[in-house]
């Protein structure tokens, strides 16, 4: 009897109805129930009532089969909360040594904040066009900074001044993600001083610790949290509370829309991938896509809300299985005739810009950000 | 029981290494289907490519005497798909292509795991329409609702799966493939197979393709909604609406419970003070459907209805359906284990039939929530129970049950409307068929099954 490895409120909520199968990518893949959000709940009951070993095989590969996206709760009629339950057996699975060593160095990595406040100042995330907050341009040592100061501004929708996340991911890939958040609301205050959110470890075994990096981070970041990350948005407000964070697609939302966005001389044509989290977790599908659709003509992929196969560490967990979930994505995105595929999370714009890379596709991955502060730039001369 | 070394290793050369799974973790991942309260370890699990496979592996489990149990999707609520006895659970799955779809001869030709939504929004791209429609549609294999003959929202208007399926490919227990009927509206020659295949619940033969008729997709359709003081008024309004002359494609009633439990998941603004509500709908020209949902509508009002809406726009009738058909699980929402039946008693009986489950779910101590088809008189008699661990209360919800079966046998009706006998209801179907059907039942299962090794302890044994 392993007894306590799930919050058995959760665990009973599950009916076996089924509706979850056909939103599961992993079921797609292999029609196998033991790979569907049902089978793995059957699979969590059988490790939580002593039915399975703790060490059972099948309970090892599935949790880590699964790619966590999500697109089994929206469809859930009876509220399970599947994604809270993968987490919680991942601490199980992965705990100690089991943990995948790769999950385990870019945990440790992520959790040092050091690296992560010379990462955003090397390249350049936390520097930007925005007039520097009083944090930004501190000394590296500064203390965090508090309430009292950014978040007494305004902005332009007349909300207190954001604070803008900076995120691990983007600190190390792509600064320029950040840059242009910056751009695109001057008044959002970019205090260095901050840490990871602690999604990374949440997902990977560390259900503890991420909570306290959200905290921590929660803290560092007063008022208002705004992220370009759906991934950490989910995490943050799965912690702190939907209310304290703000994905960037909903801070926009109702400000002025930029100039067209245009490409080979005509309006351009750009299509959405998903955030899995953003959209499963909380909801937030049809702000990005309003945002795009002012700015230019507006493609919807038949799959955008289905995972790309990035889904945090899985792709570099399980390069085999998400490399399979990305072809048919590619395929699809290389058929719509669009000149770019927008996203809003790191991890996804990782997954897309790569693979269309590798295809030398015509097709740019672009996030949100960046497509919306470039139709915002003034335009060239003609 | 468990499976020889011989066996084990002829099923992986049949089907491939890869396609047989049995760890101990796979068995328990197919050890139950969307039924609560029935659990059974196979010994193994095998994911055949085609036909040919299927035939070799029921070959292999007759000459064996191994139980074989076909599954598809495993959202059949009468634990078809337990594998009471153990052996091989045979997933069809991979058996999932769309082979033709004819529009100038209304009909289609599919394997087995296609699931019926994917077949319907492909024939609708043709302008056709796939009918049978179980609330399940989303995840249900056509495989598998025309092995429990599944029912569904359009039942009175359009009928039930088995008005739709015009042949059959499948395989014998023994390993022969036989073709019942074909791509022809008539066809007398022979006993009708196609029909007695329809509905067997697995346990006669495994089905690898059907050839299903289509019709023309209608030009429109609407839906509304009528609030009722309680389900005898509701009763009325159905009685009513087919006096009217009209016989509508959707006719469903929630009671007061299971609109609370829909309106708590959905967000549709559903008024929650009524006593029942009734869901009604129709296809067909917009005039002919606009002269319907009035008809319906004054009935209703004719009836004792307190509120009568009609959606405005697709999406609106789309949610509202949408709402209906996730009922149960939404009613799983007040705790951890629900049981579901579908008796079903001839449609003026079903006012009467619900004030008796009322009774009867009193008399036991029981939250009985219904609700259901008012247009065929299928009810959903759902017991929502905190945890199985509660025996007691599982006890007194079985005990409800029964003598919820009997109501609807005295009423003139059955114990299953839709949902199939599987393991659930077997114990009861005596009281349905009689001894002397009940005997012949088991007579044709031997004839197809003489080992007996297709989903043993279900139909048929």
């Amino acid at each position: 009897m392993t007894g306590d490895v799930f919050d058995p409120g959760q665990l009973s909520r599950c009916i076996s109805c089924g509706f979850c199968l056909p939103a599961c990518p992993t079921y797609a893949m292999t029609g196998d129930e033991a790979s569907s959000p049902r089978g793995r709940i059957t699979l969590m009951r059988a490790l939580q009532d002593g039915t399975l070993p703790p060490d059972d095989p099948t309970l090892a590969e599935q949790s880590s089969f699964c790619l966590g996206c999500r697109a089994c709760e929206p469809v859930c009629p009876a509220g399970v909360q599947y994604g809270s339950l993968l987490e919680q057996w991942r601490v199980h699975q992965w705990r100690g040594r089991r943990r995948p060593p790769l999950a385990r160095a870019l945990t440790l990595v992520a959790g040092q904040r050091w690296l992560l406040r010379l990462l955003g100042l090397v390249r350049g995330a936390a520097r930007g066009p925005a007039a520097p907050s009083p944090t930004t341009a501190g000394p590296a040592a500064a203390p965090p900074t508090t309430a009292a100061e950014p978040a007494a501004a305004e902005s332009g929708a007349g909300e207190p001044a954001g604070q803008l996340m900076l995120g691990c991911f983007e600190r190390a890939l792509y600064p320029a993600v950040s840059r242009a958040a910056r751009a695109l609301d001057p008044a959002l205050a970019v205090p260095s001083a901050q840490g990871c959110c602690g999604a990374l470890h949440a997902h990977n075994g560390d259900l503890a610790g991420g909570e306290r990096l959200a905290r921590r981070l929660g803290e560092e970041l007063p008022g208002t949290i705004v992220t370009t990350s759906g991934g950490c948005a989910a995490h943050l407000a799965s912690v702190l509370g939907p209310r304290r964070v703000r994905e960037l697609s909903t801070w926009l939302a109702g400000r002025p829309p930029g100039t067209e966005l245009r490409v080979a001389g005509r309006r351009a044509r750009v299509t959405l991938q998903d955030s899995c989290h953003l959209r499963n977790g909380l909801g937030v599908f049809a702000e990005p896509r309003a945002l795009l659709r002012q700015v230019a003509d507006y493609v919807e992929l038949p799959s955008a809300a289905t995972c790309c196969g990035a889904a945090g560490t899985y792709s570099l967990l399980r390069p085999n299985d998400s490399r399979r979930i990305l072809d048919a994505k590619l395929d699809e995105i290389e058929a719509a005739g669009v000149d770019l595929v927008v996203a809003v999370n790191p991890g996804c714009l990782r997954q897309l810009r790569t693979g269309l890379r590798r295809r030398r596709s015509a097709v740019r991955a672009v996030h949100l950000a960046e497509l919306l502060a470039e139709a915002t730039a003034p335009a060239p001369p003609a | 029981m468990a499976l020889s070394a011989t066996v084990r290793a002829e099923l992986r050369d049949i089907v491939g290494p890869a396609n047989v799974h049995d760890a101990e973790g796979d068995l328990v991942a197919y050890a139950r289907d969307a039924t609560p309260l029935f659990t059974h370890r196979p010994d193994a699990v095998a994911f055949p490519a085609d036909t040919a496979e299927v035939a070799a592996v029921l070959a292999l489990a007759t000459r064996h005497g191994v139980p074989v149990v076909p599954r598809g999707a495993g959202s059949n609520l009468c634990a078809a798909t337990v594998p009471l006895r153990g052996g091989i659970v045979l997933v069809l799955t991979r058996l999932n292509a769309i082979l033709e779809i004819s529009a100038d001869e209304l009909l289609a030709r599919v394997q087995p795991g296609v699931s019926s939504a994917v077949l319907a929004d492909a024939v609708a791209a043709h302008g056709l329409l796939w009918a049978p429609d179980p609330g399940s549609r989303t995840v249900a294999t056509v495989g598998g609702t025309i092995a429990t003959c599944a029912g569904g929202l359009r039942g009175l208007k359009y009928g039930v799966t088995r008005n739709y399926v015009l042949g059959l490919e499948a395989v014998l227990p023994t390993g022969e493939v036989i073709r019942t009927g074909g791509r022809l509206w008539k066809d007398v020659a022979g006993y009708d197979l196609t029909r007695l295949l329809t509905g067997s619940e697995g346990t006669l033969a495994v089905i690898t393709e059907a050839t299903v008729a289509l019709l023309p997709a209608p030009a429109s359709a609407n839906t509304g909604v009528a609030y009722f003081p309680s389900l005898a008024e509701a009763g009325e309004a159905v009685a009513r609406v087919i006096r009217a002359g009209v016989v509508p494609a959707t006719l469903e009633f929630l009671d007061r419970a299971c609109i609370d439990a829909v309106e708590d998941f959905a967000h549709l603004g559903l008024r929650t003070d009524a006593g029942a509500l009734l869901l009604f709908g129709d296809d067909g020209p917009p005039d002919l459907v606009a002269t319907h949902l009035d008809r319906i509508g004054a009935a209703c009002v004719a009836a004792g209805a307190v509120e009568v809406t009609t959606a405005r726009e697709v999406a609106q009738a789309e949610a509202l359906l949408a709402a209906r058909r996730c009922a149960l699980p939404a009613l799983s929402r007040r705790g951890g284990v629900t049981i579901l039946e579908d008796a079903t008693v001839p449609r003026p009986r079903i006012a009467e039939m619900v004030d008796r489950i009322d009774a009867i779910a009193a008399r036991h101590g029981v939250a009985i929530a219904t609700f259901g088809h008012a247009g065929d008189g299928n009810l959903h008699p759902t017991c929502v129970l905190d945890s199985s661990d509660d025996t007691d209360a599982v006890r007194r919800a079985e005990a409800a049950f029964a003598d919820v079966f009997a109501a609807a046998l005295d009423l003139g009706g059955t114990i299953t409307g839709e949902h199939g006998v599987g393991a659930a209801k077997l114990p009861f179907l005596a009281a349905r068929l009689g001894d002397d059907q009940l005997a012949l039942l088991r007579r044709i299962k031997t004839a197809f099954d003489p080992a007996g090794i297709l989903n043993p302890g279900k139909l048929g044994s």
